[in-house]
């Protein structure tokens, strides 16, 4: 048998004896070289109580060449592109090591949502907003995990039926300062699109005038 | 580095004209020959084995001086840092007295009998799963890549103990050389920094003929492994080369030979001249070592010697043959006479300009203050700079604020700020023109060198008709291939002056270089148009043809070396002053070119 096929098959049964980790694998179809894996969000993180999938592609060279993981469910984290789920982690990429698994793989993400390192940023967006606030940046990723990954507080099990989604929590931004800007006659979305690129918040709003601002929505 | 020795020298050219340089060409057996010099040297002076002295010296990049400093400061810390001790089994003595990095274990299952450290598991961040025991127990191993349990599996290990199999090794290997072409190779545990040392792959790619290893491989595994090993000698060919600024890998593609060239190791002298080199190796997959003299006689058919060449650009018989770079510069062809700084600055202004410059020409205007380029697509002739906000008319290019009560009537042509901007932009268009006159001589040369492919065949058939309607014989038809050869000499030479003369600076001596420029440009004309011409019927005629073109090419021929000599004793005089400023060139407050003594 293919060398890389058993590898896979043992690692997917593993996985499934293994009741202490909450990893799951799931096949997505036909092969095991595509599969979709999950976990939950760390405790005592915003992403807790969240319900994380990864997607997975086994590559042809693997396990000499590092597994392809995305985030498919949207998370907010400096490390995670918020828009397509790409993730930034050493060992996906030079740090790789042939006896990684797949479980072992999806605990460094598990923990990469524990421990974040904005100074080698995914999404440069999230990764500003953490380092200017970082209580304002656990409020915005916690109602991510609410909208999109089935957190607490909202206790609907699909994401997609979450009721209102509040594009300015969406954002990370303050209601009052949308608000300010609305009211020169600007459309919302341009206010927060604008706010968010520009890191409108914590102590930056002092450093960022109001003229720039409008600059900016001008643009 | 010692470059002097005889051994690894072969010379190229005997007398040397003032447009060409001293260079040697070498053979990866020659560059091998220096490597193996070097560790002999690295090893007898640590007392340690060519392994590990390959393994120093690709860390601190052949850098022998500054390896020998930080061996003697710190040899444990030299040696975790080369990846050949993990920092757990460092000893507390200063020197290795024998590096755990060759020490491989050729175990079968049966006598794997490893008490050995955990693997030592220097966390990085975010790694954060425990990491198993690779470490086989003594009654069953199950490799921790494979999953393969079979009692008849061969296993191999570093020094570090982290034992895989041998299929596992087989594929790691392949995916690091083949794949990453990676010279360094990490043991496969996690955060394990130990690397293989060169016996350790070679054993694995190609075992002793006599091992049990050898034996169960299957001839397409051996062939396999034999051309892994040789991809990882090229490597390390390669990352040598690439660490010594003397030497430089011929860029061809399959061709394995570097070029010696110490005159040109410095940016301070690429200002001075122009290193074409040529590796010595002939048409583009190249298996023969011995860089041969380049006077050797040209073949007679191009397309048999060249193997359907067809994707050469510069096909002069030399060139489609002799694998001819720029040492100094990624140019992969001969730009002299310019020098490499020039060349890639006009490279760049083609790349840049000349698709949209005529376009840009004729559709827009600059805005007077700020010369950004602005189109007009419609609307009112009260323009407003969107970078400046300078507003002005369309029309007359003067200052909307001097329209005054007229509006939209521009009549006021004799505005002295209309004036002065109109000149302004005159200016901008004539610098456009004038980079045009240069890039489009320069192009045309370049398209009818690319068409030689077709005159080489046009002139074959000429010869051919040579021969048929008169009583010479092959050989004596061969004038014509010559004259081929040396007009697309002289179109390369050509098109590069051009690119030259765009940035030389208006004195004297661009006029004299111009003079030469124009003397080679119109004989190489005279000569296109006699190869390009019909063929006489009668014998008579195709004499006085073989006369003519014969002495044209001759006299093409001296055109073109005066042209280059001229042109490089100038570089060495510092005779040419550029017009902007060059890599390399340092410059007095007068703009003045110096070149560095």
């Amino acid at each position: 048998m293919d060398a890389r096929l058993r590898r896979v098959n043992k690692e997917i049964a593993d996985c499934k004896n293994d009741t202490t980790s909450n990893i799951k694998i799931e096949l997505v179809g036909d092969t095991p070289f595509h599969l979709k894996g999950s976990f939950p969000g760390p405790e005592g993180t915003p992403y807790e109580g969240g319900h994380f999938e990864v997607d997975i592609v086994i590559p042809e060279q693997y396990p000499f060449s590092p597994v392809k993981m995305k985030f498919m469910t949207k998370v907010y984290h400096p490390n995670v592109s918020s828009a397509s789920g790409a993730i930034c982690l050493d060992i996906l990429k030079d740090a790789w090591s042939p006896v990684l698994t797949l479980k072992s793989t999806l605990i460094s993400l598990q923990s990469l949502l524990c421990s974040p390192e904005p100074n080698d940023p995914q999404d440069a967006e999230v990764a500003k907003h953490y380092t200017t606030s970082k209580a304002s940046f656990e409020e915005t990723a916690a109602y991510w995990t609410q909208i999109y990954a089935g957190g607490p507080g909202k206790k609907t099990s699909s994401a997609n039926s979450a009721p209102v989604r509040d594009e300015i929590a969406m954002a990370g931004l303050e209601r009052a300062h949308v608000d300010q800007f609305e009211a020169l006659g600007f459309e919302r979305t341009k206010v927060i699109e604008v706010l968010r690129r520009l890191n409108y918040r914590g102590a930056n709003v002092a450093s960022i005038s109001e003229d720039k601002v409008v600059e900016e929505l001008l643009r | 580095m010692d470059m002097d020795n005889e051994d690894f020298k072969v010379p190229i050219k005997e007398k040397k004209k003032a447009y060409e340089v001293d260079f040697t060409s070498l053979s990866q057996t020659a560059i091998e020959k220096m490597m193996d010099s070097e560790l002999e040297h690295i090893a007898g002076i640590f007392g340690v084995d060519r392994d590990t002295a390959a393994l120093l010296l690709r860390h601190l990049q052949w850098n022998k001086e500054r390896l020998i400093e930080k061996y003697m400061d710190n040899a444990s810390s030299v040696s975790i840092d080369a990846g050949i001790s993990s920092p757990s089994t460092s000893t507390s003595s200063p020197t290795i007295p024998s590096a755990p990095g060759p020490s491989r274990r050729t175990t079968s299952r049966s006598s794997t009998k490893v008490l050995g450290p955990s693997p030592s598991t220097s966390k990085q961040r975010r790694t954060p799963p425990p990491a198993k025991k690779y470490t086989p127990s003594a009654t069953s191993f199950t490799c921790h890549i494979c999953f393969d349990d079979s009692p008849s599996l061969k296993t191999r290990a570093l020094g570090c103990e982290h034992t895989f199999c041998l299929g596992c090794w087989v594929d790691y290997l392949g995916s690091r050389i083949r794949d990453e072409q990676e010279l360094v190779i990490p043991c496969m545990a996690e955060s394990c920094a130990l690397r293989a040392p060169d016996s350790f792959v070679r054993a694995i790619l190609v075992p002793d003929a006599g091992s049990p290893e050898a034996k169960s491989m299957t001839p397409e595994e051996k062939a396999a492994g034999q051309k892994l090993w040789e991809r990882f000698g090229e490597l390390g060919v390669r990352d040598f080369v690439g660490a010594n600024k003397a030497l430089k890998y011929c860029p061809y593609p399959a061709c394995t030979n570097t070029v010696s060239c110490p005159s040109a190791s410095t940016k301070a002298s690429l200002t001075r001249i122009v290193p074409i080199v040529t590796c010595g190796a002939r048409g583009i997959p190249q298996t023969s070592q011995s860089p041969s003299s380049s006077s050797s006689s040209p073949a007679l058919n191009p397309y048999a010697a060249g193997g359907g060449s067809s994707d050469n650009t510069t096909l002069d018989t030399a060139a489609s043959k002799e694998h001819v770079y720029c040492f100094g510069c990624p140019v992969e062809s001969d730009h002299r006479p310019v020098v490499c700084g020039v060349a890639r600055m006009w490279l760049k202004k083609c790349a840049d300009d000349s698709e949209t410059a005529n376009w840009i020409k004729s559709n827009t205007k600059e805005c007077p203050i700020c010369q950004s380029t602005i189109e007009k697509n419609g609307g009112c002739n009260h323009m407003t700079c969107k970078k400046c906000k300078h507003e002005f008319c369309w029309v007359c290019m003067g200052p909307w604020t001097e329209h005054g009560t007229q509006w939209y009537s521009c009549n006021r042509y004799e505005e002295k700020a209309g004036i002065d901007a109109r000149d302004q932009q005159s200016q901008s268009r004539a610098s456009l023109e004038r980079y045009l006159h240069y890039y489009n001589r320069w192009a045309n040369h370049e398209q009818s060198s690319k068409l030689s492919l077709d005159l080489y065949a046009k002139t074959e058939k000429k010869m051919e008709s040579l021969q048929s309607s008169s009583a010479l014989t092959w050989i004596e038809v061969q004038f014509m291939r010559k004259a081929v050869d040396q007009a697309v000499r002289c179109r390369r030479t050509l098109q590069w002056t051009y690119a030259m003369g765009y940035f030389l600076e208006n004195d004297n001596m661009k006029e004299l270089f111009e003079a030469n420029q124009r003397d080679l440009e119109r004989s190489v004309e005279e000569l296109s148009e006699l190869l390009e011409g019909p063929v006489p019927v009668d014998k008579e005629g195709i004499g006085v043809l073989r006369q003519k073109v014969t002495d044209k090419t001759v006299y093409v021929q001296m055109r073109n070396e005066v042209m280059l000599e001229d042109t490089a004793n100038g570089l060495v005089e510092g005779r040419w002053k550029w017009n902007a400023p060059v890599e390399g060139f340092s410059y007095e407050e007068d703009g003045d070119v110096d070149v560095l003594p």
